[in-house]
């Protein structure tokens, strides 16, 4: 398994951003508006070959987990948080899904977590007749126990149980009735098997040979796939009788399913999920801000301005329907009472969000005007120009930083009356060409940012001083926050890495060397798409890329 | 720093031929050093009874972890050996000095290029990072696990991880495989004190569902087994260690069902606050620590377990500590020399070392105490956190597992010998024959015999 690591990644993306195809894509949209391949056919044909990644197994993410009970089992039931955390990596959880072992910890508390779901199951008659459609003629009854348990077995495993599997589980069952003299008490054992077998807990997707020389995920998986994918949950009844009928490996099935699924509420959930994992809006949950420094400050914020973030996200994508890039530059967003109060504008309702535009002003616009990124990517009592430039590079850009050497004295100095200003003291700080040479990528796009404080209130001074906001992003220059977003906007670099972390969230893999060329090609039918957000999830659902599989060694 | 006594022909002969692929392979399924075979004396104490550690009484292993370091020149002891002079950060330990060894003056030898990681890794594993994509993680088990894998077998749990504040903690059983800890200490009570606790002296339960659940656990394991036929080598090393959990779990259910040690010092525990909300923006970190210290020495003279970690904070962590003006990480990179305020955060995370050796010493145990029949390793990722610097690593050691360490001296390396003796001293401290602790430059054959009774 090879990794694109950063410099296999660099020259090979480079592709997207030749003259020539920048040229010709320049070109088309000066003549014609950009054309939409989903409205004229099936599905973009024209993709180049792939050498897909090896198949790995994906533990489901905490939110995966609770989604899929509930569908499996009933919205009502709580589910506990207390399972084995979920960890990122290269940035994303549903990455370090796919890579971290699970602790006997972890272990330890899929079992309570199951037989804790499944006690409050069998104590609602309405849940209980849903998990067990038969009504049983005796404490032991293998046969409603099997008509319940292969049901059951399928949906959560997302694929028929064989005869053995099947015939285990009603033993337990079986068994535990026996034990316990009463039916759903031991139907509840062989739940359990289902709930804490590695079939529910990993998404097995393995692939099959595809007839053709090649491997390709099963009808079954690509089931799996597109609803933890597109829905973040376990697919439901309809994708489940696609699978069986044999639809998701032909293209005109897939298309229907993945338009069914994006026309679906649901999707909507999916994205949110995608987006709080590559913002790292879970983090909001435990923003660590000092309430003596930040007077706004309180436990609410942090998760108000997720729901900000989200709930713009969420209008432009599905409402809005625009350009992924105006994420930037919007002034469009949803605040709720603490939120204005914070942006100093007037609260655009007396209870929860609710959609505004924000003054044109020169001051606050787009993603880095809000408090989701302004004060996690911040120290708890200030700003920290590195942490947010960093996050611009990383993140929104996906250029890798290299982590500073060992040995260097990394402080910035403190102020003082000569250097009142972060920009002073950085400017010292970038005097040594040892830290310049990578702090100067990321601490002049923070410094642009300084008119925001560690929280993300506006400012005008710094220690009784004018700050400066200018700079400039890889050459070219910006005067302020509100110049830095309409840079960064068309950044050559904004496009592909959007699609590059969507590419790799649907996989749940980190890219691989022999999938660079489908990522490109991804990227310029964004492009040409006009950066539609839907148009990535569709093509990204039905590309090449997420059906293929590779062979495992 | 003196030859090994272990040192043997058999070790030569597991040592010799093992490339490093081998080694790490061997250590993501948790066999992380070269064993010889274990020896099964049984020592006793002065009176000749069976009380004594070895015996009845087993020696245990603990972690205490913070992170973001220290300020060596305030650190290091103003004095060697014996009745050892003391520091100004190692202050609060003023009433328990006896009871303490420092160890300074060493470093760990593996490249530093990725800073917290390269120390928390280097100095608890022994390893070198080991990278997925660009993130990095443990490249072997840390040394609780190490541990755990000879001592943990005979108790409810092979190891307990805890933590002051919602962190991962550093516990690896290999690479991208780690032991998360409770970090809420109720959750922790409810685990081994809870339903299921049986105080000494009574029975073992009897539990109809205990073997139906142990039937469910088989029909896992089974089609746990029927996957890994199918998948990659790194998946498979996934259900392994998944496996692993489960096979855990039937014995633990298996144990609940015998009688319960008759320990003593064993007794159920007070129960903890459910929650520690933040005072003026600051999690009571403190409180927190001190719950689940009582917790764990109640968890050890239990017998429940033999193996702990506990993480304070985390490298990188940036908590606001009472009285900071900025978060811990913050503070040990901007403030400026001699940084008073990451002194005082250092003097806050002593008191809380303090206090876990007071909580140890109060038990008392056979002739002694509690934490007579520990060896309790307190360290950090880093010394000084503004060069993210592995020279003059901070390394503690209390109690004196069963008589096998010394206590109450300081050592010091003039030479800056290598980090790794001191946790092989620990691991063969808990009878363990280790023949070497680390890879690469970070192994080592010798202890650091000094601090060796």
């Amino acid at each position: 398994m090879t990794n694109v690591s950063q410099s296999d990644w660099r020259p090979a993306r480079s592709v997207v951003h030749s003259p020539l195809p920048m040229l010709i894509a320049l070109l088309l949209a000066a003549c014609e508006p950009a054309p939409d391949p989903a409205a004229e056919t099936p599905l973009r044909g024209d993709a180049p070959a792939v050498s897909p990644s090896v198949p790995v197994l994906k533990r489901l993410t905490l939110a995966q987990y609770g989604n899929s009970i509930h569908d499996l089992l009933g919205d009502e039931l709580l589910v506990s948080t207390r399972l084995e955390p979920d960890a990122a990596v290269e940035g994303l959880v549903q990455l370090g899904a796919a890579v971290n072992a699970l602790s006997s910890y972890g272990v330890d508390q899929y079992e309570a977590t199951a037989y804790d779901v499944l006690e409050q199951v069998m104590a609602s008659e309405s849940l209980r007749a849903r998990l067990v459609p038969c009504t049983p003629s005796a404490t032991r009854d293998d046969a409603c126990a099997r008509t319940a348990l292969s049901a059951f077995g399928r949906r959560a495993w997302r694929r028929p149980l064989s005869t053995a599997e099947t015939d285990r589980l009603v033993e337990v069952a079986g068994v535990a009735a026996d034990t316990l003299g009463d039916f759903h008490e031991g139907l509840v054992y062989g739940a359990a098997a289902v709930l804490q077998s590695p079939n529910f807990v990993y998404r097995v997707e393995l692939g099959e040979d595809d007839g053709a020389g090649g491997r390709r995920y099963t009808d079954w998986e690509m089931a799996t796939r597109v609803s933890y994918f597109l829905w973040n949950t376990t697919p439901d009844d309809e994708l489940l009788a696609a699978a069986e009928a044999g639809e998701l490996t032909t293209d005109a099935g897939l298309a229907a399913q993945v338009d069914r699924l994006l026309a679906d509420e649901r999707a909507r959930e999916g994205l949110r999920t995608f987006f709080t994992d590559m913002l790292l809006l879970y983090e909001l949950d435990s923003l660590n801000k000092d309430p003596n420094v930040f007077v706004h400050m309180s436990s609410e914020v942090g998760p108000s301005a997720r729901e900000e973030t989200l709930q713009g996200l969420d209008w432009l994508a599905f409402e809005d329907e625009g350009d992924y890039r105006d994420i930037f530059t919007t002034r469009t967003t949803f605040l709720d009472r603490k939120l204005a109060a914070v942006y100093g504008v007037p609260a655009p309702a007396r209870e929860g969000f609710a959609m505004t535009e924000l003054p044109d002003d020169g001051r606050r616009r787009g993603l880095l005007g809000q408090l989701s990124f302004l004060a996690l990517q911040a120290h708890p009592a200030g700003t920290s120009v590195t942490r947010r430039g960093l996050f611009v590079r990383e993140v929104l850009l996906c250029q890798p930083m290299a982590p500073p050497p060992a040995g260097l004295n990394t402080a910035i100095p403190e102020a003082t009356e000569d250097a009142p200003t972060m920009r002073d003291r950085v400017e010292q700080h970038l005097s040594d060409p040892s830290c310049a040479q990578c702090h100067q990528f990321t601490d002049l796009i923070g410094l642009g940012l300084e008119n925001f404080d560690g929280l993300g209130v506006w400012r005008e001074e710094e220690n009784g001083v004018v700050i400066d906001p200018s700079g400039d992003v890889d050459g070219a220059p910006f005067a302020d926050a509100w110049g830095l977003a309409g840079l960064l906007r068309d950044h050559p670099d904004t496009g592909p890495c959007f699609a590059k972390t969507l590419f790799q969230y649907a996989n749940g893999q980190i890219l691989e060397v022999g999938e660079v060329e489908l990522l490109d090609w991804h990227s310029q039918g964004f492009e040409e798409a006009g950066h539609r957000v839907k148009f990535l999830l569709r093509d990204v659902a039905t590309s090449p890329g997420f059906r293929q599989a590779g062979e495992i060694e | 720093m003196r030859r090994s006594r272990f040192f043997s022909l058999r070790e030569q002969a597991l040592r010799a031929p093992l490339s490093r692929r081998t080694v790490l392979r061997g250590m993501f399924r948790g066999a992380a050093v070269a064993v010889a075979l274990p020896t099964l004396e049984v020592m006793l104490n002065g009176n000749g009874n069976a009380y004594a550690c070895g015996g009845v009484i087993p020696r245990r292993f603990g972690l205490f972890f913070w992170g973001n370091g220290n300020r060596p020149d305030q650190w290091t002891p103003t004095s060697d050996g014996e009745d050892w002079g003391l520091s100004e950060e190692l202050a609060p330990l003023a009433d328990v000095k006896h009871l303490v060894s420092v160890v300074s003056g060493y470093a760990v030898k593996l490249t530093n290029d990725v800073p917290h990681t390269s120390g928390s890794c280097g100095i608890l594993s022994g390893t070198p990072v080991q990278f997925v994509g660009s993130d990095g993680t443990f490249g072997g088990p840390s040394i609780d696990q190490i541990i755990a894998a000879e001592i943990g077998n005979d108790t409810l749990y092979r190891s307990v991880q805890t933590a002051a504040q919602d962190i991962a903690g550093l516990s690896y059983n290999g690479p991208s495989s780690l032991n998360p800890p409770e970090t809420s200490p109720w959750a922790l009570y409810e685990r081994l004190f809870g339903a299921t606790f049986r105080e000494p002296g009574g029975k073992g339960l009897v539990d109809p569902t205990l073997a139906l659940r142990r039937s469910v656990l088989d029909a896992v394991g089974e089609d746990l087994v029927a996957l890994e036929k199918r998948v990659s080598t790194a998946d498979r090393a996934r259900l392994d260690q998944h496996l692993t959990g489960i096979r855990e779990l039937e014995e633990r259910l298996a144990r609940l069902e015998e009688d319960p040690p008759n320990l003593e010092a064993c007794s159920r525990p007070g129960k903890p606050l459910t929650e520690y909300p933040e005072v003026e923006g600051r999690p009571q970190t403190s409180e927190r620590s001190r719950a689940m210290v009582d917790l764990l020495a109640m968890a050890l003279a239990c017998d429940q377990t033999r193996v702990f970690s506990h993480y304070h904070s985390q490298p990188v962590g940036d908590t606001l500590y009472p009285g900071a003006s900025a978060g811990h990480h913050q503070l040990t990179h901007d403030e400026s020399p001699p940084q008073p305020e990451v002194h005082a955060i250092t003097l806050q995370i002593m008191e809380e070392f303090a206090y876990l050796v007071r909580a140890f010493a109060a038990v008392p145990e056979a002739d002694g105490t509690l934490l007579d029949n520990c060896g309790i390793l307190a360290t950090s990722e880093v010394s000084e956190g503004q060069t993210h610097s592995l020279d003059e690593m901070p390394l503690l050691i209390a109690g004196s597992a069963c008589g096998a360490l010394r206590t109450g001296v300081h050592v010091r390396s003039y030479t800056g010998d290598n980090a790794s003796e001191v946790m092989l001293t620990l691991i063969r401290a808990m009878d363990i024959p280790a023949a070497s602790f680390g890879v690469d430059e970070a192994e080592v054959t010798d202890t650091v015999s000094e601090v060796e009774a």
